[in-house]
């Protein structure tokens, strides 16, 4: 089992380990994918500028699903990544939970990191859109993917996190510098949070009893905590998916096997080229993510699916942000299980599509997500320390 | 039967930039292969398309140039298909909301005025080339073009004729010259027209097969490709000698046929989807009016005025208004130096020769004009001579420092001298060294004066006015 | 509604240059025939009055300023070239 997919050697304290959608200059970027094995980019991420500008070393890289695009971890070329029980994990998350690393840096594109955060009980962040720079990142679904942070604990999370919010030219979608700054200047207020009681009727007994122990540990300490209905949050998962798998069909159609990257020993034409490099050296999940998404960007299907899910999108932040106007987090499962196996995936191989429903509303909104205590609070944006806050109150009460 | 065409035109026109639309690599033409290249404009994933303030600058110009109506709010969306010059597989480009929309061009032809309907102006991004390689039979893939910054100039298909066509490229390429939107030079394909052809019974409103035609890179090419493909058509319509099917045909100019392109974008299906990664292009006020604000007066509007208002003659104007680099430098010089015509016989005689010894196009005159009318107004005021002049103007095209005129000539002994006892004392040697002259010029042979004029100019290095060296030499003469 | 029948299936990998297996095309016509019912069900939300939402923040492009900047040599672009050639990316020979 391929946790680490390049190491650096030598590596002083403290220590972040990169997930493989991150470019480096002096270790291999593979995306998780055939197609780049062995891929060495000219240039880093920005943000390994800041990491280590702020004293973190880089431990090496985390094995990844394919372009990221996987839920519960199964996807990678190099082989799925399980935890000590046999459960389906990620690299990062194993490497952070036993301490190899301080916190792990990925790219949240569906949600992988923040199902394996919860599951493996580690505090993770999906900062506000924008407000880190995306410069140097294996792209997938740029609408909605962002750098994201998981540690043990809430202080190694923020602080970590700290190190690499900021404005960056590079990334035409950075935010100005004085919005980056509040995700750690505003104000943390955490009086009332709702849970979204449609996301959690499927949830199994462990997965709610950690709701449960959530909730407790807020009510505890004085935090009103409420559930209510939003019906609307669970049309996240297929809009989300469609957004997700179109930007992603256009984002690896650049790999063709012309300019680097794995290039089919068996073609004569052109055409041979492209279509057996690309069948070769992609994988089933990511096949059928270019399928499906190039289907929802043709003639017919752009108006009622593709445009439709941009419509949905609008209408998604619009009912976060009435939920926000009473609520200072919205509370919901990570996934609904706790842990999934091989068998569960032999099962359904499409189960990355269907457990978006929980992950989909924070991806599609491009609103912060923090998970503790193995549940997903979800503000609104810029808010990161209203939910680190509610994250330390459930580090306390464990 | 008689037909009539209808032609629609897609003029694809590269913008005179620095950088490329959407990295920082350069945007000239030509370089060595793939020396103009970075990891975006090849493909390699991680770096972030950021725009180049000057692409829509020129965007707008163009499209204010074109009467089209701006779009305050322009976005940018992505066009994929595969091909090997396409290092990403998608094209950014512009397809919900353009620069500009709803233009008008009014062209002139043998059979009067017209105005076309320009339907939109897009910015994008070009591709690269190929070269097919004959000794390794394999193609070769060069970037540098990649991402160089592009309009697309769609008009509606309001031309009927080859020569409407050709009357309404030069009209574009006379506006985008003259608002220094891009250099438009067909032979390095910085513009490049695809033709939208169909042919009809006359009065007929039922439009027949259309065909696209591209490759063609001069006009004499396109008029050519347009008078083929109509034959072609009506041979079709008329003989049934093949069917007209909708596609993309490829112009051979050697060959002088058209042949139907059997790969690339002929299948369609391009799943146009708004870029996220670029955010919407706001263009406020300050940007708008500014643009506005630096757009140069119409080629036709600066000639009606260099002939009414500062009495050139038609030809003069006709030819200074053929170039904005020479109205730019006419302008300038005449505010310094107050004489149009003087301006204008320096240009179109002097530098225009000069130019063409050194086997350069009126456009890349780089003369600064306010120089030049400082130049012309020492030779007006008589302090330096034509002779010198002509010398200096030399200097100022050859020169890679700026040549001050003034400080040019101080320095070089150039200036006119005003020391009447210097010029004195040479006419009195001259007329001593040649006695026999003087006594030819008496006895009534006027030429034999030229003689000593001449001698006497060049000791004074020709830094005199000639006439009041003629009138001191008589003036000698006559007292001896 | 997404394709479902074999032969527009076949059109879209070629679109994509991909050439699925048999089992994988049956496999992916299941999974559209899935989708198709989770895009018929978003047809509860109104979106009828709704502007679309491409970027998730709203915020102007940011434009740089038109300079040139080199930062990779050719040589180094095309270090992890499959095949290149003189400088020049190499592929098989284009008919047009």
């Amino acid at each position: 089992m391929k946790l680490y997919l390049a190491k650096n050697e030598n590596v002083t304290s403290p220590a972040v380990v990169l997930d493989d959608m991150i470019l480096t200059s002096d270790l291999p970027t593979t995306g998780g994918s055939m197609m780049l094995d062995n891929y060495m980019s000219l240039f880093g991420a920005d943000i390994i500028e800041k990491l280590t500008k702020a004293g973190y070393a880089i431990a090496g890289k985390a094995n990844v699903g394919e372009f990221g695009i996987d839920l519960v971890g199964e996807t990678s070329y190099y082989g799925a990544v399980t935890d000590d029980k046999g459960n389906l994990s990620s690299a990062s998350a194993e490497l952070v939970k036993s301490g190899d690393v301080l916190a792990a840096i990925g790219l949240d594109v569906n949600g992988a990191g923040r199902r394996a955060a919860a599951m493996n009980g580690l505090v993770y962040v999906k900062p506000t859109y924008g407000t880190v720079s995306r410069y140097g990142t294996i792209p997938a679904a740029c609408s909605g993917e962002t750098v994201s942070v998981s540690a043990k604990t809430v202080s190694d999370c923020k602080a970590v996190l700290a190190s690499i919010v900021g404005h960056d030219d590079k990334d035409g979608t950075s935010l100005p510098e004085e919005k980056c700054e509040l995700v750690k200047t505003s104000a943390a207020s955490l009086k009332k949070v709702a849970v979204i009681k449609s996301l959690t009727k499927d949830i199994d007994a462990d997965t709610a009893a950690k709701l449960d122990a959530v909730k407790a540990s807020l009510t505890a300490a004085g935090v009103t905590v409420e559930e209510i209905d939003c019906d609307v949050l669970a049309y996240a998962k297929t809009a989300w998916g469609i957004l997700m798998c179109a930007e992603l069909c256009n984002n690896v159609s650049r790999y063709d096997g012309v300019k680097y990257g794995h290039r089919s020993e068996n073609y004569k034409t052109i055409g041979e080229l492209y279509t057996n490099s690309r069948t070769e050296a992609f994988g089933e999940l990511t096949k059928t993510a270019i399928l499906y998404g190039s289907e929802t960007l043709s003639d017919d299907n752009y108006m009622p699916v593709y445009d439709k899910s941009l419509r949905i999108r609008r209408v998604i932040i619009e009912a976060f942000a009435s939920l926000h106007a009473e609520y200072d987090a919205v509370i919901i499962p990570a996934s609904s299980k706790a842990a999934y196996t091989e068998a569960d995936i032999n099962a359904n191989k499409y189960i990355s599509f269907d457990e978006a429903l929980y992950t989909a509303p924070a991806s599609i909104s491009g609103l912060p997500s923090v998970v503790a205590g193995g549940v997903q609070l979800i503000g609104k944006a810029f808010s990161e320390n209203t939910l680190f806050e509610a994250a330390k109150i459930i580090e306390e009460g464990k | 039967m008689r037909y009539e065409t209808v032609i629609g035109l897609e003029v694809h026109v590269e913008l005179a930039t620095e950088s490329k639309i959407f990295c920082s690599c350069s945007a000239k033409f030509g370089g060595e292969q793939n020396d103009h290249v970075c990891p975006a404009c090849c493909g390699m994933p991680g770096m972030l398309p950021v725009v180049n303030k000057h692409v829509v600058d020129l965007g707008m110009t163009a499209g204010m140039m074109l009467n089209c109506d701006i779009n305050r709010t322009t976005t940018f969306d992505k066009k994929s298909y595969y091909y090997p010059d396409l290092p990403c597989s998608y094209q950014t480009t512009q397809w919900f909301a353009p620069v500009a929309v709803n233009g008008l061009v009014d062209i002139e032809t043998s059979k009067g005025k017209k105005s076309i309907r320009i339907k939109q102006i897009h910015m994008e991004e070009d591709a690269g080339k190929l070269v097919h390689d004959d000794w390794t039979d394999t193609s070769l893939v060069d970037f540098n073009r990649t991402s160089v910054p592009l309009i697309e100039i769609v008009s509606q298909p309001d031309l009927s004729s080859a020569e409407e066509v050709i009357a309404y490229l030069e009209r574009l390429r006379s506006l985008l010259r003259f608002a220094k939107v891009s250099d438009c030079r067909m032979e390095q394909g910085s513009m490049r027209c695809d033709v939208n052809l169909s042919v009809r019974p006359e009065g007929s409103d039922k439009l027949g097969v259309r065909t696209e035609m591209k490759n063609m890179n001069s006009l004499t090419a396109i008029t050519r490709a347009i008078e083929y493909e109509v034959a072609r058509h009506i041979d079709a319509i008329e003989n049934g000698t093949e069917e007209l099917v909708q596609e993309t045909r490829r112009w051979d100019d050697v060959k002088g046929k058209s042949y139907a392109m059997r790969n690339k974008e002929t299948a369609g299906d391009y799943r146009y989807f708004p870029d996220p990664n670029i955010m919407p292009v706001v263009i406020d006020d300050a940007w708008y009016n500014g643009i506005k604000a630096s757009l140069p007066e119409f080629p036709e509007i600066k000639r009606a005025r260099y002939i009414d208002e500062l009495g050139l003659t038609e030809y003069d104007a006709d030819l200074l208004t053929a170039s904005r680099a020479f109205c730019d430098c006419f302008e300038a010089a005449y505010e310094v130096c107050g004489s149009a015509k003087e301006v204008a016989n320096w240009l179109i005689s002097d530098c225009m020769n000069i130019l063409n010894r050194k086997q350069m196009t009126v456009d890349e005159l780089k003369l600064d004009g306010k120089t030049l009318g400082e130049l012309i107004k020492l030779c007006m005021d008589g302090k330096v001579n034509r002779g010198n002049a002509k010398k200096i103007l030399m200097e100022m095209f050859d020169s890679e420092t700026p040549i001050d005129p003034a400080a040019y000539a101080e320095a070089n002994g150039f200036i006119v001298s005003n020391d009447t006892g210097k010029m004195d004392e040479v006419i009195k040697a001259a007329v001593a060294a040649d006695p026999k002259a003087v006594a030819d010029f008496k006895g009534g042979k006027e030429k034999a004066l030229l003689a000593i004029f001449g001698k006497c100019m060049k000791e004074l290095k020709g830094n005199c006015d000639p006439q009041k060296l003629r009138e001191a030499l008589l003036k000698h003469i006559d007292s001896l | 509604m997404l394709i479902t029948d074999k032969e527009s299936f076949k059109r879209l990998q070629k679109l994509n240059q991909l050439a699925l297996t048999e089992k994988e095309e049956t496999d992916v016509l299941a999974f559209f025939t899935a989708r198709n019912e989770d895009i018929t069900a978003l047809g509860a939300v109104d979106t009828e009055n709704v502007e679309r939402m491409v970027h998730v923040m709203p915020m102007e492009t940011v434009v740089r300023e038109d300079k040139e900047i080199k930062l990779f040599t050719r040589d180094e672009l095309q270090k992890s070239a499959p095949e290149s050639y003189e400088g020049y990316w190499q592929v098989p020979r284009l008919v047009e």
